[in-house]
């Protein structure tokens, strides 16, 4: 019982984490077709956001978060008008996936070594949104910080989707995911489209930049991990798909939790990567795509 | 009267093959054009060129007096130009509502929507019905009026409907006709329509061009052009019966 406890409270804390930051990968590849690299340095921009205002400047934590949000938009936003937009034009003629698939990377590697450059390759503390613990059963207790960190994200991910069922912008977005061409007979610009979604998505992966810095630290390369787990959350939920994101980021979750609490952390990545070729093997189009396209 | 569209030696097509060759066609404001044309001539090409969604690489195209030619297809549709576009492009996973919805995007219509919509609803009983479903689950006749309706949505002053009637059982086509009638008649927009015989465009055609490998080879009113065998059986292959 105290163990069943441990792995659903850390389960659901993993995957709440892992939802915010892969959502908007799906975002971005539902709506662009692309498969977006720079969103693991999105992370790091936020973790970074994240020490400058709360370890340096001592700063209100919910203005440290929105902080994030507006910085890591508009990173995302500039990312996408340098290494998307140029190639729009040329959609048709190029591979569009692989090509922005590396010219993101790129910009990803870019904004490591800025990073390194600016601030060092040491890790700097990111002190916790808030303090203290919450004891749930029998010795088995998350901080405060974690739990704010799983409510945030779930509350991001419940209003990216009231976002995106109920506005005009929403409607956009989903609209040209499905259809392109006649989302452009209707008057949607698709050109202004475009940077808005990976800036709107960037921003959810800078604020779980923020929460992430705090269990581990802000780095050049803190947004690695998270850009991996993220891909793998993404692919495994069935590419574009958000409600298969949400699915495979409390999956993955709780099976981390599970290997942690029961197995031993050694072997939490061979085991969840064991876990991932074998569904994968058997639904190649994840778990909730449909074999042929899959889209929001 | 003067030609709200004007369309002059326009080429366009897709990678190097080149599909409609110095076409030119008039239309007058408020008048209905219909071209028509057998399979992979030019038809739909030539809709795509009008409303921005394929750039021409020759030719010009005037909208009221003002050329479109290698205008976005976003910009257009800000400037009133609807197109209803070949297999409906309806989004398949957003309920039919949703899919009105959008067809008020544009600035100002959207503020409208509730009303508008409630407009189409009474137009459209069996659009009404559907309103909560998914567009991937509607019958083609189903599609068809919803596309039309997403259509309605916002002010049009220049419709451009592409084979309304295809892949349709003939109760559905009077439907789906009796629809752009409607849409005709309250909008009082300038119609491009296209269709590959004569079957149903009698009621509606003002004026009839026959579109031939890339070319409008023959113009006239739709009694002229449908009676006359030489059109019929060079370009069409068959007479058709009815129509008229």
């Amino acid at each position: 019982m105290t163990d069943l406890v441990a792995i659903i409270a850390n389960g659901i804390v993993y995957g709440s984490i892992y939802g915010l930051v892969a959502i908007g990968m799906t975002l971005i590849y539902g709506t662009m077709r692309i498969l977006d690299m720079s969103q693991g340095s999105m992370v790091m921009i936020g973790s970074y956001v994240g020490w400058w205002a709360l370890a340096v400047h001592g700063v209100n934590p919910v203005l440290a978060l929105l902080l994030a949000f507006v910085v890591a938009f508009i990173f995302g936003t500039a990312t996408e008008l340098v290494s998307v937009q140029p190639l729009l034009g040329r959609r048709n003629d190029v591979d569009f996936e692989m090509v922005t698939f590396i010219t993101t990377f790129a910009v990803a590697i870019l904004l490591t070594n800025v990073a390194l450059q600016h601030y060092g390759p040491f890790q700097k503390n990111v002190p916790p949104i808030v303090h203290g613990n919450l004891e749930l059963y029998n010795g088995v207790s998350i901080t405060y910080h974690e739990l704010t960190m799983a409510g945030l994200s779930v509350a991001l991910m419940g209003a990216l989707g009231l976002f995106l069922a109920r506005t005009r912008w929403g409607f956009a977005i989903r609209a040209v995911a499905q259809d392109l061409d006649a989302a452009r007979t209707l008057g949607v610009p698709v050109t202004r489209l475009y940077p808005v979604t990976m800036g709107l998505a960037s921003a959810l992966a800078g604020v779980g930049g923020v929460f992430l810095g705090a269990l581990y630290f802000a780095s050049p390369t803190a947004g690695d991990l998270p850009l991996l787990l993220a891909l793998i959350v993404v692919v495994l939920g069935g590419l574009g798909s958000l409600s298969g994101t949400l699915y495979a980021a409390y999956l993955v979750g709780l099976m981390q939790a599970f290997c942690e609490v029961k197995i031993g952390t050694t072997w939490t990545l061979p085991i969840l990567y064991g876990a991932i070729l074998l569904i994968l093997v058997v639904r190649p189009y994840g778990l909730r795509g449909t074999p042929s396209e899959t889209r929001l | 009267m003067s030609a709200a569209l004007s369309v002059q030696n326009l080429t366009a097509g897709y990678d190097r093959t080149m599909v409609l060759r110095e076409l030119s066609l008039a239309v007058n404001a408020g008048q209905t054009a219909v071209v028509i044309g057998p399979n992979g001539h030019g038809k739909t090409t030539l809709l795509l060129a009008i409303s921005g969604l394929l750039k021409p690489s020759g030719g010009t195209i005037e909208f009221d007096g003002r050329r479109i030619d290698g205008t976005a297809a976003e910009a257009l549709a800000n400037r009133g130009i609807v197109h209803i576009l070949q297999g409906d492009g309806l989004f398949p996973d957003m309920t039919v509502e949703e899919n009105l919805l959008l067809g008020a995007f544009v600035r100002g219509s959207w503020r409208e929507r509730r009303t508008t919509l409630r407009r189409i609803y009474d137009d459209l009983p069996v659009v009404e019905e559907k309103r909560g479903q998914k567009a991937r689950t509607l019958s083609g006749g189903e599609r068809r009026l919803v596309g039309l309706g997403r259509g309605m949505m916002r002010p049009a002053r220049m419709l451009l409907i592409d084979e309304p009637s295809l892949g349709l059982a003939p109760v559905a086509i009077d439907a789906v006709y009796t629809a752009i009638r409607r849409l005709k008649q309250e909008s009082g927009a300038t119609i491009v329509l296209v269709e590959e015989n004569f079957t149903h465009i009698g009621e509606i055609a003002d004026r009839v061009h026959i579109l031939e490998a890339g070319k409008i080879v023959r113009s006239g009113s739709f009694d002229d052009v449908s009676t006359d065998r030489t059109v019929v059986e060079t370009y069409l292959g068959a007479i058709v019966e009815g129509g008229g």
